[in-house]
C-alpha cells in the first residue's frame, strides 16, 4: 500500500525526518513511536503533503503521492486525523464527517439551487455519516458543534471524519492522546475495524495499547529508524531502551508509560 | 427554512406590511423606499456574511461590487432598455467578473490582503465612476427608466417594494442551500481550519475565490436592483463609508448567520437613518458598538437573542442523548 | 525634462516617506502581534488633534506640542493593545482585525463629532523658504521628513536588532506560548510594539497636517498607500515597508505629474493587483510558512 523512499524533510538547517523507508502492506495497524522531536508527525505530515520532502519518494497503492497537492491527497486513498483533533467548530458533528466526503461529492454552486442531483448526494452523505456515527455511539451529539463536545469524543470525530471517505490508507497522529481510560476501547475497537479494511499508521507512545492491535512498530529517533518489529520485540531492543533512557524527561515519561 | 415560528410571521408582516402604511397614509412613498432598501442592502449584508461570517474572510470594500452592479444595470437599461432582472444579474456578473481579478491573487497568500484589496477596489470604484463620466455620467449620475421586469410595468413604490422583498427572500433562500450542501460546508472548514480542510480534499485557496465571486455577485445583484429602485445612481451612494455599514451590519448581527446578516441590517439601517443630520455620530456609534460586540457579544445579536432560546435546546437535546457528555 | 523629473522624483520621495513611516508602524504592530491595524490611520490622526488641540487652543511651544502628540500616540497604542486586543488573545486573527476597524471607525466618529469635518490648519514646523541646489527647489519640510524617515528606520532597526525588546517580539511572533512560558512579559512586549507602531503613524500624521490640515479623514488616503507599501515590502519586513513607501511616494507623484490625479489611488491599486499576482510575497517579502 504504502511504500516510502529515502524520505527527508528538512526545515532550514534542521534535518527533522533523514532518509528514512517504510512500507505499508494493504492491511492492518502499524505504529509509529519515538521520543518527542523524533520527527513522527513531520512524516505522517509529508505524507499528507502538509509539509514538502527535500528528497526521495511516496507511493499509496502505486500513485506517486509527491506529485499531488495536498488536497488531492484523499482522492488518492489517504486520509489522516490530526494531534489536537483539527474539527470545524462552525460546523455540527454531522457536518464535520460530511465535509470528510468532500472530494466524492460533486455538488458546487447548483446547491444552492437544491438540485435534485444536490438532494441525491447530500441524502447518501447523509446516510453514510448517520451509520458511521450510530456505530460510534455519536448520533445523539450529531446536532452539536464538536467545541462543544469533551474531548475524548473530539478525537474519535477526528478519527472517523478521516474514516468516512473509506481511506486506503489511515494516517493517525496520536489517536489516543488525551482521551480518559474510559473512552479509550471505543476509538480502539474503531481503530481495529479500521485495520482489517485498510492500512493504518499510527502515531502511539502506549506499548500496551499496540501489543494487542499492531503488526509492526517502527521506532523512529532523531529523524531516523532505529528499530522495526513486533511490539513486544521491539520494546526489548537494546537501542530502543537507549534512546527512551538515555533523552531526560520525555525519555522518561515514554518509559513510564511502557 | 427551519425555525418557522420566527420566519413565518416576519415574512408575513414583511408582505402586508405596504397595507399598513397605506391605512396609516402619511408619508407612505417615504417608507415604502426606506424598507425597500433596507432589503436591498440586507442583501448585501447577507452576500459579505457568506465572506466573512462563513468563510473568514474580510472585505472592506463591498460597496465596490454593489457599485458595479449599479452602474452596470444604470447603463445597461438607460442605452438598451435592459429590465430589472437582466439588470440584477448583468451586474452581478460583471461584479463577479471584478472579484475573480481580485480574488485569485489576493486569497492566496494571507487572509488580510483581501481586506486591503478590496479597500482600495471599493476607493477605485468610486473613482473610476467619477473619471468616467462619458459612460457612468460622472458626479451628475445616470437616471433609469421606469423599471419593467419580464414585461411587466413594476414602476410604483409599492410593486418595487415586493421586489425587493422577493428578491431578499430569494437572496436568502440561496445562501441558506449553498451553506447547507457541499461547497458552503468547504467555506465553513476553510475558516476553522486550513489544514484540516486540505486534507479532506478541500482546495483551499480556489474554495476562498469561489467563496469570494459568490459574494460579489450577490452584492452587484443587490446594486443592480438598487439602481431600479433609486432611479438613478452617482458616485455618492458607494463611497468607502458604506462599505463600512455593510462590515457593521454583519459585525453587528453576527457573524456567520443569515438572520444575523438581517438583522444587523436593521439595526445599522436605522441607525444610519436616525443619526444622518449629525456627521460623525452614526460612525462613532456603529464603530463603538462593533467593538463592544467584538469584546463582550461575541456572535452578536444572533447569539444574544438565541442565548436563551439555546439554553432550552441543549438541555432538551442532553437530557435526550444517550451518551452521557462526560463519558 | 531630465530637471523635471528628478523634481517630481524628489517629491514623491518626500510624499513617499510619509507612506513609509506609515507602513513601517504597520509592520511593527504586524510582526509583534500578527494583527493588521486598521486603525492605524485614525490613531496617528487622533494624536494630530492632540497637538493641535496643544497648539492652537493651549498655546503650548509647537515642539512641545509634537512631543506631547507623539507620547500620547505611544500610549494610545500601548492602551489599545491592553484593553482590547489582550482581551481577545487566542481568538481568530479575523476577530482581531474586526476590533481595529470598530475602533478606526469610532475614532474618526469621535472626533468629526468633537471637531467637526471642516479642515482645520497646521502651520508647518518649519518655517523656512525653500532652497534651491543645482536647480532643484529643496523644501526644508521634505527634508525633514526624509531625514526622520532614515533615523527612524536606523532607530528601529537597532532596536529590534540589538535589544532585549526586540528578542522579545521575534519570539513572540515565533511562538506566543513558548514565550511566556520562557519568562518574556508577553503583554508588555506587545505593548511596546502597539505603542510604536501609532508613535510611527502619529509622527506621519504630524508631518502630513500641514499639506492635508487637520480632518477626521487627513490620514485616510494616506495609510491606505501605507497598507499598499507594506504589500510592497513582503508585510513583515521593515527594509521592504521603506523602500516599499519611497517607491510607492514617487509613484503616485509620477501619476499626478503625467497621468490623472483624480485616479492615482486606482492605477496605483491595478498596480498592487499586478504585483501581487506576479510576486504573491511582495517585492521583498520572504515565503510565508505556515504552521501545522
Amino acid at each position: 500500500m504504502l511504500e516510502a523512499r529515502g524520505v527527508t524533510v528538512r526545515f532550514g538547517g534542521l534535518v527533522a525526518v533523514d532518509r528514512l523507508d517504510l512500507e505499508v502492506p494493504d492491511t492492518g495497524i502499524f505504529a509509529l513511536v519515538g521520543p518527542n522531536g523524533a520527527g513522527k508527525t513531520t512524516l505522517i505530515n509529508a505524507l499528507s503533503r502538509v509539509c514538502s520532502i527535500a528528497s526521495g519518494s511516496v507511493r499509496v497503492n502505486g500513485t506517486d503521492v509527491l506529485e499531488l497537492l495536498p488536497h488531492q491527497v484523499v482522492s488518492a486513498g489517504v486520509a489522516r486525523s490530526f494531534q489536537r483533533a483539527e474539527l470545524f467548530p462552525t460546523l455540527t458533528v454531522l457536518e464535520n464527517l460530511l465535509v470528510g466526503l468532500h472530494s466524492e461529492m460533486t455538488t458546487g454552486l447548483e446547491g444552492a439551487l437544491m438540485t435534485p442531483s444536490t438532494r441525491r448526494q447530500e441524502k447518501a452523505a447523509r446516510v453514510r455519516a448517520e451509520r458511521l456515527l450510530r456505530e460510534l455511539n455519536l448520533w445523539e451529539l450529531r446536532d452539536f458543534s464538536p467545541a462543544d463536545l469533551p474531548y475524548g469524543h473530539q478525537k474519535l470525530l477526528d478519527v472517523a471524519r478521516a474514516l468516512i471517505s473509506e481511506p486506503k490508507l489511515l494516517l493517525l497522529d496520536e489517536p489516543f492522546a488525551g482521551l480518559t481510560e474510559a473512552e479509550t476501547p471505543r476509538l480502539l475497537a474503531c481503530i481495529a475495524g479500521a485495520g482489517r479494511r485498510c492500512a493504518v499508521l499510527m502515531i502511539e507512545h502506549h506499548f500496551e495499547l499496540l501489543e494487542g492491535i499492531a503488526e509492526r512498530v517502527t521506532v523512529m529517533n532523531f529523524g531516523r529508524k532505529i528499530a522495526e518489529g513486533s511490539p513486544s520485540g521491539v520494546r526489548r531492543d537494546p537501542e530502543v531502551l537507549r534512546c527512551y533512557l538515555g533523552t531526560g524527561r520525555h525519555g522518561q515519561a515514554e518509559t513510564a508509560a511502557c | 427554512m427551519p425555525r418557522y415560528a420566527v420566519t413565518v410571521p416576519v415574512v408575513i408582516i414583511a408582505a402586508v406590511l405596504p397595507l399598513v402604511l397605506q391605512l396609516i397614509g402619511e408619508r407612505q412613498v417615504y417608507w415604502l423606499f426606506v424598507v425597500s432598501e433596507f432589503f436591498v442592502f440586507a442583501i448585501v449584508a447577507i452576500s459579505l456574511d457568506l465572506l466573512m461570517g462563513r468563510t473568514g474572510q474580510i472585505s472592506l470594500g463591498h460597496s465596490g461590487f454593489v457599485a458595479v452592479g449599479a452602474y452596470t444595470a444604470a447603463i445597461l437599461n438607460a442605452r438598451f432598455g435592459v429590465d430589472l432582472l437582466g439588470g440584477a444579474f448583468a451586474g452581478g456578473s460583471l461584479a463577479a467578473i471584478a472579484s475573480l481579478f481580485l480574488g485569485v491573487p489576493a486569497t492566496r497568500l494571507r487572509g488580510h490582503y483581501l481586506g486591503i484589496v478590496t479597500l482600495g477596489f471599493g476607493i477605485a470604484v468610486d473613482q473610476i465612476a467619477l473619471k468616467w463620466d462619458a459612460l457612468t455620467g460622472g458626479d451628475q449620475g445616470l437616471h433609469l427608466h421606469r423599471p419593467t421586469l419580464l414585461g411587466l410595468d413594476v414602476g410604483t413604490p409599492v410593486l418595487m417594494y415586493y421586489v425587493a422583498l422577493i428578491a431578499l427572500i430569494v437572496a436568502t433562500l440561496l445562501v441558506w442551500s449553498l451553506t447547507r450542501t457541499r461547497l458552503g460546508r468547504a467555506f465553513a472548514a476553510v475558516k476553522d481550519s486550513e489544514i484540516a480542510a486540505a486534507a479532506m480534499g478541500v482546495p483551499v485557496a480556489s474554495t476562498k475565490v469561489v467563496a469570494f465571486v459568490c459574494s460579489a455577485f450577490l452584492a452587484g445583484a443587490a446594486g443592480g436592483i438598487y439602481a431600479f429602485l433609486a432611479g438613478f445612481v452617482a458616485p455618492e451612494d458607494f463611497g468607502i463609508d458604506s462599505s463600512l455599514l455593510f462590515f457593521a451590519m454583519v459585525v453587528i448581527g453576527g457573524m456567520g448567520s443569515i438572520p444575523g446578516a438581517i438583522g444587523g441590517a436593521i439595526i445599522v439601517d436605522a441607525i444610519k437613518n436616525a443619526a444622518a443630520t449629525v456627521s460623525g455620530l452614526s460612525l462613532a456609534i456603529l464603530g463603538g458598538m462593533i467593538v463592544l460586540v467584538v469584546l463582550f457579544f461575541p456572535g452578536g445579536l444572533k447569539a444574544l437573542l438565541r442565548r436563551h432560546a439555546a439554553k432550552r435546546t441543549t438541555l432538551d437535546r442532553t437530557r435526550n442523548a444517550t451518551v452521557p457528555l462526560d463519558a | 525634462m531630465t530637471q523635471y523629473l528628478l523634481q517630481i522624483s524628489l517629491a514623491g520621495l518626500a510624499q513617499g516617506s510619509l507612506y513609509a513611516l506609515t507602513a513601517l508602524g504597520l509592520v511593527v504592530i504586524y510582526n509583534a502581534s500578527t494583527v493588521v491595524n486598521f486603525a492605524h490611520g485614525a490613531m496617528g490622526m487622533a494624536a494630530t488633534y492632540v497637538a493641535y488641540v496643544l497648539i492652537s487652543q493651549l498655546h503650548v511651544p509647537v515642539p512641545l506640542a509634537f512631543v506631547g502628540a507623539i507620547a500620547a500616540a505611544f500610549i494610545l497604542g500601548a492602551v489599545v493593545q491592553a484593553l482590547l486586543l489582550e482581551r481577545l488573545n487566542g481568538a481568530p486573527i479575523l476577530t482581531q482585525v474586526v476590533v481595529t476597524l470598530g475602533l478606526f471607525m469610532f475614532l474618526e466618529g469621535v472626533l468629526g463629532l468633537a471637531f467637526g469635518y471642516n479642515p482645520r490648519p497646521m502651520a508647518p514646523p518649519i518655517a523656512i523658504a525653500p532652497v534651491t541646489v543645482a536647480g532643484l527647489v529643496l523644501r526644508p519640510q521634505d527634508i525633514v521628513q526624509l531625514a526622520l524617515l532614515v533615523a527612524l528606520g536606523v532607530a528601529l532597526a537597532a532596536l529590534f536588532g540589538a535589544t532585549k525588546l526586540g528578542l522579545g517580539m521575534r519570539a513572540i511572533t515565533e511562538n506566543t506560548y513558548a514565550a511566556r512560558l520562557m519568562g518574556i512579559p508577553v503583554g508588555r512586549v506587545l505593548g511596546t510594539a502597539w505603542g510604536l507602531g501609532v508613535l510611527l503613524a502619529a509622527v506621519a500624521a504630524i508631518l502630513a497636517a500641514p499639506t492635508t490640515s487637520v480632518t477626521p479623514n487627513m490620514m485616510d488616503t494616506i495609510v491606505v498607500y501605507g497598507f499598499i507599501a507594506a504589500i510592497l515590502g513582503g508585510f513583515g519586513s521593515l527594509v521592504g515597508a521603506v523602500v516599499g513607501g519611497l517607491i510607492l511616494g514617487v509613484i503616485v507623484n509620477m501619476i499626478d505629474a503625467f497621468l490623472a490625479p483624480e485616479l492615482a489611488m486606482s492605477i496605483v491599486f491595478g498596480l498592487l493587483v499586478l504585483v501581487l499576482y506576479v510576486r504573491p510575497d511582495g517585492l521583498f517579502g520572504r515565503k510565508a510558512v505556515q504552521k501545522v
